[in-house]
Formats: C-alpha cells, structure tokens, sequence
C-alpha cells in the first residue's frame, strides 16, 4: 500500500498534470490509446519516484520526463524504426534538411496561418522525434526552455537549436505552396 | 559592438519569441528588428507558426477514464485494468451525475483519514459560502476584485475586512489568482479568494477557525459540488469548485503548502509568454 505521503505527492505534483502527461505522450507515439497505456507507465514510475522519496522541484517537467521516457520505451517495443533515427544521426540529418531549408523560398506568414489542423498535425507529425518533443513541450506543453532541458536532459543549446530548426521545418511545410 | 552570427540571430529570434530574454536582450532585438527587414520578416513567420500551431494542435484534455484509473492508482499500487473501466465509462453520464460519481470514488478510495461529513446536514456556514460560489457562477461574477497579483488583492481584502486573509500564488502548481470577493458567511463578511484552473474556478474561502477543527482536510459534498476543508494556523478554510474532487485535492495541497510556507508560494523562474 502506497504511504500517506507519496499519495499526498501524487495528488499535488501528478494528476494536475494530466493533461499536459497525455498531449506530450500522443504526439509522441502518435495514437491515442497507446498514449494512454504510456501515460500509465508514467504514473505509475512516478509513484514508485514519489514512494522513494524523489525531491520535486518543477512537477511538471519532472513528470514530462517521466511520461518522455516512457514513450521512449513503449517505442522501443513497438516502433523500433522510430528512434533508430533519434540522436546523433538524426541531428545530423535534420542539420542537413535545416541547411537546405535555408536555401529555398522563404515561407509566407499568411500560407502558415491558413494552414488547417490536418495539416498542422501531419507537419508536427512529420518530424524527428527529438525535434518533435521540444517543439510540443513548448508550444503545446508550454514548458519553458530551461523546463525542456530538465525534461529531455539536453543542453539549454541544444534545446533552442531543435526548436529554431523544429520551427524552421514547420514554417517550410506550411508556408510554401505545394 | 559586434553583429551577432545568422545562428546567433536566429536563436536570439527564438528566444525573443519564447518571452525567454531579459530586458537588455529585449532591447537588442528590437534594435535588430528595426534594422533588418529579413529578420522582421521571419519573425512574423514565427509568430504565425505559433499562433497555427496554437489553434490548430492544442493541448489535449487526458480522458477521464485514464484520470480515473490514475486516482485509483495512488490507493491501490496495483496496475488498474482498462479494458473493463474503459467500458464503463464509455458514454460518461452527465457532468454532474459524473462529478458524484467521481466524489463516490474519491471517498470510496480515501478511506479512513478523510471523514466524510456529507451523510450529516452540511451547516450553515458552508451552505453558505456554496451558495456564494454558485451565485459567482451564475452571475458571471465570481470576483469583485480581479486580479491575478496576490498583492492587488490582499490590500483590497485587508481595506475591507478586519482581517488578514492568506493570499498565496499557486500559478507554478497551475492554479493562477483570479481575484477575491467577500462572502456574507453567519451575517458577517469573510474573505473569499478565486482561483482558476482551465476553464473551472475554485472558492476558497477563510474562516475563523473554531475550538475542534481539524487539520485534515474534511470531504464533504454541498448541493453536488465537492468540497474541502480543513484548518492551518488557526484559520479555517472551505475550497469549492466543480473542478474534479482529485484536481480540488491537489489544488488544497498545493495551498496548503504555499500557506506553510509563508505565502510566498512557487516563483516562476521563467516568464511563459502569454
């Protein structure tokens, strides 16, 4: 049975936090259900934290790192083509596109604010994952920078180097016409 | 001075856009943007890839069939099963209904520290100040003073009353001030603060603690709406809401806290854009 406390901790730092646990793990692994098992997983790892006594400065970038590794698992499992990418190469890679990006027309503002949801969630969709879930935990999370660092464990650089370039990718898509 | 690099620019455009500069930042992109037109021009690019992203992918509410078996979690530590609740609450009942339904859950899985008042007629006091909270809600008024700064408010209280009300920032636990107002509780006028969640706002209201409060936060239901009270330092406390019983829980925990702490609450170490 849980103690007193860890429960109290689980109700404060945990279930306010929901909502923002389930976004993140649906963008992610990109199914609704399957967030739901991940954001399971989360939880119940956050308790077992929580009954270890964990220290919880900023509850919601500790628990998006808790639900980021957990999709981070539950990929491993069932979508292992989707991470082989993430790290290194994938860095390279996407320098690569961001580089070429550079080069072709500039993206029209007004394209992008006519962009429909479709289109918005297949260009969220569309990009590498570590690219994706700096860019969620921004604008849809809306973690601060130095909250995405403790979530990802990445440099407070390399945070603003994935967003500018998420972005980039973003404004490419739906700024250009097809 | 030196121009910074493309990159250095971009990040710093970011950065600009993130409300993550300080103020001698802030001035240096504005003179950047003056400057330049091709960064003025990416920078509203940006601003519209938020506003896009913003409207268009927002931020999911979690279904409360996985809010449920997560608040079963906590008292069981055993892995809840889906399948079966997932059918249960398939078509969820109304709001209300679902509200009694959860409120039945919470107090069927807290057990024995929380006494549940509810079975006994709520007294006055808290009819009251139920009744005050629903009003604020019918009315469209919930504060008669708005603000989200706790020290426009506590003046505003203190000028009114002949007592200090705690006025905490909750904002970092994700509960930010609305304002306050008074509440008539036993023909005399009490301190009601407002917080908000989301779309629900929560009444807390202070009271003169009386001989044998208890500590413990108490969970009754009043007229549907669940709520909580409890006592800290010799005042007493009532927090209502039609927020969900386990979101009212983690709201007076996390007041609790900011109170034990000398109001002082949770600083933001960033500010987040609005």
């Amino acid at each position: 049975m849980t103690s007193e406390t860890a429960r109290r901790n689980f109700a404060e730092h945990v279930l306010p936090h929901l909502d923002d646990a389930y976004s993140l793990a649906r963008w992610l692994c990109g199914d609704a259900t399957d967030a739901e098992d991940v954001v399971q997983d989360a939880c119940v790892r956050a308790l077992k934290a929580l009954e270890g006594g964990a220290a919880v400065e900023r509850p919601r970038a500790w628990l998006l790192a808790i639900v980021r590794n957990a999709a981070y698992s539950w990929l491993g499992k069932n979508r292992p083509r989707a991470i082989v990418l993430a790290g290194a190469a994938e860095e390279a890679e996407a320098h690569a596109d961001a580089l070429e990006t550079a080069a072709s027309p500039s993206p029209e503002a007004a394209l992008i604010e006519m962009a429909d949801r479709a289109m918005v969630a297949a260009a969220i969709d569309g990009l590498p994952l570590t690219f994706r879930e700096t860019l969620v935990m921004r604008e849809i999370n809306g973690l601060s920078y130095r909250e995405i660092s403790e979530a990802t464990g990445a440099p407070i650089g390399t945070v603003m180097s994935r967003l500018a370039r998420a972005r980039a990718l973003l404004a490419q898509k739906l700024g250009t016409a097809p | 001075m030196t121009r910074p690099s493309f990159e250095d620019r971009s990040l710093l455009l970011h950065a600009a856009l993130d409300g993550e500069l300080d103020a001698a930042g802030v001035i240096e992109m504005e003179r950047l943007l003056a400057a330049d037109p091709e960064l003025a021009a990416e920078y509203a690019r940006l601003k519209a890839l938020r506003e896009a992203i913003r409207a268009k992918a927002p931020r999911e509410r979690a279904p409360d069939s996985l809010r449920l078996r997560m608040m079963e979690l906590a008292e069981t530590q055993q892995t809840p099963r889906r399948e079966a609740k997932t059918a249960r609450w398939r078509d969820p009942p109304s709001w209300r209904s679902f509200a009694a339904a959860m409120a039945a859950t919470v107090v069927a899985t807290l057990g024995l520290q929380h006494l549940i008042a509810a079975s006994n007629a709520p007294d006055t006091a808290l009819q009251a100040i139920v009744s005050a909270h629903m009003r604020s809600q019918i009315s469209g008024q919930p504060v008669d003073v708005v603000s989200t700064d706790r020290h426009t408010v506590k003046p505003w209280l203190a000028g009114k009353l002949p007592v200090a009300a705690e006025v905490v920032d909750l904002s970092e636990a994700g509960f930010p001030l609305a304002g306050g107002r008074i509440d008539i509780v036993g023909g005399a006028g009490v301190p009601t603060l407002v917080y908000k969640r989301r779309d629900h706002l929560i009444s807390v209201t202070e009271l003169r603690a009386e001989g044998e409060e208890a500590a413990i936060p108490r969970h009754l239901a009043v007229e549907g709406y669940p709520v909580v009270r409890w006592s800290d330092n010799e005042r007493a406390y009532v927090a209502v809401s039609d927020l969900s019983p386990i979101d009212l829980d983690a709201f007076v925990a996390a007041f609790r806290r900011a109170v034990a702490k000398g109001g002082g609450g949770g600083q933001k170490v960033f500010e987040t854009p609005p």
